[in-house]
């Protein structure tokens, strides 16, 4: 019973992993850009959040939708001015700009808001559900369903709306999709905007469980890079699926492992995948 | 051979500087770190500017460096001398096990999979405790003024044995960059399939370039240990304190050059100590954010660094001169 009560909590936070690393895949499905600084966005989103609590009164769970448009704003902004200027860079310049960045974002977080650690007070912060012989806590299913639906929309717009196959086609071939009319760059921006708003949204999520402070993105640094490598770098599908399984690893190893080494797992299997097979277990080679 | 006095000249200016500089002084102590720090890039250099490949691990060599001869030393009394050259063969052996899941990866990937591998270690050193101290972190016993055990009250000594890591190491990078290697190196960050083509063992290649900078990057740790007399999982295995500073050393001076290290740590970290003096009372974080935005500055200006954007304009400035 406590092996299936262990794999329900990593379903719930895997939920939420999947859309924190969504972004992260789909950057890097447009651009071929992996953007190391993708947790700090995490961080921002949820201080987008806090925030929102704190002066507005507004449940982390409504201010994730204002996390979102906000980090969007911001990642259009970024695209424009950094990440556009290294897209035909080598790796290595792409890697230390957003390197950089993560550096950046990190320190004026520390210098706006302080090191202290803040978190939201809300009413369904202990309830708990009760299934049979298994729980779920509150704010977890809220945070798995607000994945969830995120997700989906994230589904809808890239298939169903003409930017989001703009955008897949973009993905696929720039010149062709800018031959056709398509403004690449325009893709791009809503690709990198659209990809650290998830990750905020994500982030504003969980905020009713987990304090945010500047470097809780350190945290999600090495699980995010899990998840897109298990799914395999740009795919969005895979990221789901990615997300649960780490979901679940994570909970299921602190069965057998001390909780300190639950990230442990978590690296070794990461090394694995890539090791045997770097683009990924599930869904399409880049 | 021009070149060769000029190395001369600045040798022997930088075994002299210290003796006019207050010897227990602030500093002396900076140039020690800077000294350190470059022989940390140029180390790094090895693998990321020879052969391209971008590690955002090291680390990994440089904490096992630290762990291996503290630990040998508290537990077994042990001279750093002797735990230096263990903690470097740790490192080596490391270093070549972790070629076996990396050996194909290329840029993006290769960066994750050596950054993973330094969490992996980072986390060990905090959760084995009874070996490590876990986060607290380990204290190196204070018995100063032993040469065989690596310390001394001022700061002097620890210039010319950084000074002397510095130029050992930049030797070795010469040594690989112009030998036989090298040139598979130079060959393989070109084209890694011609090079495979034309009879380049590239898997051999690279583990041998990694292993080597590995046992270097250890023996740095090491130095480091004695040096600070204190340092936590953080310290040793953090990604921005030694993996991406590392890197941006020598990326920042230029990447696969001798003198793009030096350049770039004593560019980086005067102004970092410069920025911790002016600017800690304001809080945290405003020289690190310093440091964030001059790696953006340089990377989007010139991504070959600091060497190449003054040779650039030195030879501008002459076709303006002929022309």
């Amino acid at each position: 019973m406590a092996f299936i009560q262990a794999v329900l909590d990593g379903l719930m936070i895997g939920g939420v992993y999947a859309v924190i690393s969504i972004g992260l895949t789909l950057v890097f499905g447009v651009m071929g850009i992996v953007n190391f600084a993708q947790a700090e966005f995490l961080t921002l989103g949820m201080f987008v959040a806090y925030f929102a609590w704190k002066f507005l009164g507004l449940d982390p769970l409504i201010g994730s939708f204002l996390s979102f448009v906000v980090i969007f704003g911001l990642g259009v902004v970024v695209q424009m001015t950094l990440i556009q200027r290294v897209l035909n860079a080598p790796p290595v310049a792409q890697i230390f700009v957003t390197v950089g960045l993560l550096i950046v974002i990190e320190n004026l977080t520390l210098i706006v808001f302080g090191s202290d650690f803040h978190s939201v007070t809300t009413s369904y912060q202990t309830s708990t559900l009760r299934l049979g012989p298994l729980f779920i806590g509150v704010p977890y299913l809220a945070a798995f369903l607000m994945a969830l639906l995120s997700a989906a929309a994230l589904w809808l717009f890239t298939n169903k709306t003409w930017y989001g196959r703009a955008m897949r086609a973009t993905a696929q071939d720039p010149m062709a999709a800018n031959l056709m009319g398509i403004n690449a760059d325009r893709m791009r921006q809503i690709a990198f905007g659209l990809g650290v708003g998830m990750t905020a949204f994500g982030g504003a999520v969980i905020l009713p469980y987990f304090t945010v402070h500047p470097t809780v993105g350190h945290q999600f640094v090495v699980l995010m890079f899990t998840v897109v490598v298990l799914g395999g770098l740009g795919s969005v599908a895979g990221a789901v699926v990615g997300g649960f399984a780490v979901g679940v690893i994570q909970s299921v190893s602190t069965l057998f492992f001390p909780i300190q080494l639950q990230n442990l797992v978590l690296f070794i299997v990461f090394l694995t995948v890539l090791a045997v097979r770097p683009t990924g277990l599930i869904g399409a080679a880049r | 051979m021009k070149w060769w006095i000029a190395g001369a000249v600045v040798l022997v200016a930088a075994a002299i500087v210290p003796t006019f500089l207050d010897p227990t002084g602030y500093a002396i102590r900076v140039l020690t770190l800077a000294l350190l720090f470059a022989a940390l890039g140029q180390a790094w250099n090895i693998v990321g500017g020879l052969a391209n490949q971008i590690s955002l691990g090291h680390a990994a060599f440089f904490g096992l460096g630290a762990y291996t001869s503290t630990i040998l030393l508290i537990n077994f009394g042990l001279s750093p001398w002797i735990g230096m050259l263990a903690g470097a063969a740790i490192a080596a052996v490391a270093a070549y096990l972790l070629s076996f899941p990396t050996m194909k990866l290329r840029g993006h990937y290769f960066a994750l999979a050596t950054l993973a591998f330094s969490e992996v270690l980072r986390v060990i050193a905090g959760s084995w405790t009874s070996v490590t101290g876990g986060p607290v972190g380990l204290s190196v016993p204070f018995s100063p003024d032993s040469f065989w055990l690596l310390q001394f009250k001022s700061t002097m000594p620890y210039y010319y044995i950084m000074l002397g890591a510095l130029v050992v190491i930049s030797g070795v990078f010469l040594w690989v960059r112009h030998s036989s290697l090298g040139y598979r190196l130079r060959a393989l960050k070109e084209n890694p399939e011609a090079a495979e083509v034309v009879g380049v063992n590239t898997t051999q290649v690279k583990i041998t370039a990694a292993v080597i900078s590995a046992a270097l990057t250890a023996t740095l740790g090491t130095l480091y240990a004695q040096f600070t007399y204190f340092f936590d999982p953080e310290a040793v295995f953090g990604i921005i304190p030694i993996s991406v500073r590392a890197a941006i050393i020598a990326i920042l001076g230029g990447a696969g050059t001798v003198v793009g290290p030096i350049i770039g740590a004593f560019l980086i970290v005067p102004m970092e100590e410069m920025a911790n003096v002016l600017l800690s009372s304001r809080g945290a974080g405003l020289s690190q954010l310093a440091f964030g935005v001059m790696l953006i500055a340089i990377i989007l200006i010139e991504p070959r660094g600091i060497l190449a954007l003054i040779t650039n304009g030195v030879s501008r400035l002459r076709r303006r001169k002929s022309s």
